[in-house]
């Protein structure tokens, strides 16, 4: 499809008022949540894993290579799984909410967060550590530096983990059901999901459209991560 | 008073210090000299209370170091500054680098506060980061990057930052083994000014003539011990040992 022919749809609002809006609006949301709750859980993996040694590193190590390629569905078959009424977490009530679907982005982003994470820990210079540790730093003072040093890694990290979020369909799918209210407003329909029915249906004028915005979102986080790769590569 | 007292080391087999003594008192300048590899930084950072010793004691002013539960231990080696062979600087200013030992000893409250004034921009750094960083000369470097100053400013910065909490003890691991003549004549300044602080130095160096410079007392490392350690004059005219003649002498090579 032309481009031209593309723009005076997003200009018609070919959808319901407020149905892009807020579809952007959950694609972002749960993104951003689960996005946040892997980086509080990958950062202190990636510090107890850079440099401690403990049993079973190796395998904790191979847990998280396995999980970078995990096949996103079944996460969220898993997910769907824990959530049902038979699962452990089903008396939270949890199936096709947004709350499920930060779960199985939480399991997806989580390994390359920490992956990227934990090589640009150790990339800190052990000088540095020492350094703050003879000046009277405790444990987490040293901790603490080392995120400071590492910040460029780490922000490369967390934005390839939302890169991952939000492109990602077939988890979110399964365990939000890509739902909207009867008033058309978006419940748990992303991005992603949105674009598979649209396409499905044969609207692909707006499934471009959907797909123009998404694109421009992974980009701009793209671009954020080269910009900050060269930023860190330069304070070298 | 740090004391080390019968102190032995080795890393896996290979014994590297091996029953050694040495006390440094406040307001003195004491040189550890020997060739590469002999154990010198092994020996500062036992002092440093960085290494446990395999075996014998350390104390600082009476208190063994590592009977003390960590607390203590963590509270007797903020007496102590030590300074590394390269700098190793925080990727950030100058000031941030040198205001960091007082930092850490700021309750968490005080430190958040300070981290918001710091993003907000206003910087007001503590009277004794800039009368530190003028001890090495560089009060006019307070907001200059760490990464853009020169290898001899750097090291320089990297002493102003062991200096600014006011330590009881400086250990100095070949502070001057990179630097230029301008930049090592800085750093001896640093030394006798830290000294006439009441600050105990102790510099690790494989530099003799540097030795003789700084230092009221020198260890001659030769092996897995001292072979000797006096005054500085004494060692050098008359050394009493026959390795630590010939070491000195340049005769023993190693
Ligand atoms: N962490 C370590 N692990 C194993 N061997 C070490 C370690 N640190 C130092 N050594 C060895 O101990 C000896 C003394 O090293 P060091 O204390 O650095 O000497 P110096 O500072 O006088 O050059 C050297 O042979 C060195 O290879
Ligand atoms: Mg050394």
């Amino acid at each position: 499809m032309p481009i031209e022919s593309a723009v005076p749809l997003l200009l018609d609002n070919p959808f319901q008022r407020g149905y892009v809006p807020s579809i952007v609006y959950v694609s972002l949301y749960v993104s951003v949540i689960a996005v946040t709750l892997s980086t509080l859980v990958s950062l202190p993996i990636g510090l107890v894993m850079g440099f401690t040694q403990f049993p079973g590193k190796q395998f904790v190590k191979s847990v998280i290579n396995t999980g970078m390629g995990f096949p996103s569905v079944v996460v969220g078959l898993m997910v769907l799984f824990a959530v049902s009424n038979q699962g452990p977490l089903g008396a939270l009530d949890l199936i096709f909410t947004k709350q499920a679907m930060i779960i199985s982005q939480f399991v997806l982003a989580t390994p390359p967060i920490t992956a990227i994470s934990l090589a640009a820990i150790t990339g800190v210079d052990e000088n540095v550590r020492d350094a703050a540790r003879a000046l009277g730093g405790t444990r987490l003072d040293v901790a603490l530096v080392v995120i400071k040093e590492a910040r460029y890694g780490i922000a490369t990290a967390v934005l390839a983990g939302f890169g991952r979020a939000i492109s990602e369909v077939g988890s979110v799918l399964i365990v939000g059901g890509n739902i909207t209210s009867a008033d058309g407003i978006s419940k748990t329909r992303t991005l992603t999901t949105a674009i598979q029915l649209e396409a499905r249906q044969g609207r692909y004028e707006t499934a471009m459209v959907l797909g123009a915005v998404l694109v421009t979102i992974v980009l701009l986080v793209n671009a954020i991560v080269v910009r900050l790769g060269e930023t860190g590569a330069m304070n070298r | 008073m740090i004391r080390l007292s019968n102190v032995s080391h080795s890393y896996g087999v290979e014994q590297v210090v091996d029953d050694v003594s040495l006390d440094v008192e406040p307001g003195e300048v004491v040189a550890v000299i020997g060739p590469s590899g002999v154990g010198k930084t092994t020996l500062l950072r036992t002092m440093a209370l960085f290494l446990e010793p395999d075996a014998g004691t350390v104390a600082l002013d009476g208190d063994a170091v590592w009977d003390a539960a960590e607390d203590e231990r963590l509270a007797l080696r903020r007496r102590i500054g030590m300074v590394f062979q390269e700098a190793s600087l925080f990727d950030a200013s100058v000031a941030r680098n040198v205001e960091y030992g007082l930092r850490v000893r700021q309750d968490w409250r005080e430190r958040i506060r300070e981290q918001l004034r710091s993003l907000a921009g206003s910087t007001n750094p503590a009277a004794a980061v800039e009368d530190a960083l003028e001890v090495v000369g560089l009060a006019d470097k307070l907001d200059q990057q760490a990464r853009s100053l020169s290898g001899g400013e750097a090291q320089r910065v990297s002493f102003a930052r062991a200096l600014a909490y006011e330590p009881s003890y400086l250990l100095l691991d070949e502070p001057t083994s990179d630097l230029d003549p301008r930049n090592t004549g800085l750093i001896e300044e640093a030394v006798f000014e830290a000294r006439d602080r009441g600050i105990g130095v102790v510099v690790a160096t494989h530099d003799m003539h540097q030795a003789e410079r700084v230092a009221d007392r020198v260890g001659v490392l030769l092996g897995d011990g001292f072979t000797e350690v006096g005054p500085t004059e004494r060692i050098f005219d008359d050394p009493s040992d026959e390795r630590t003649r010939k070491f000195i002498s340049g005769e023993l090579v190693y």
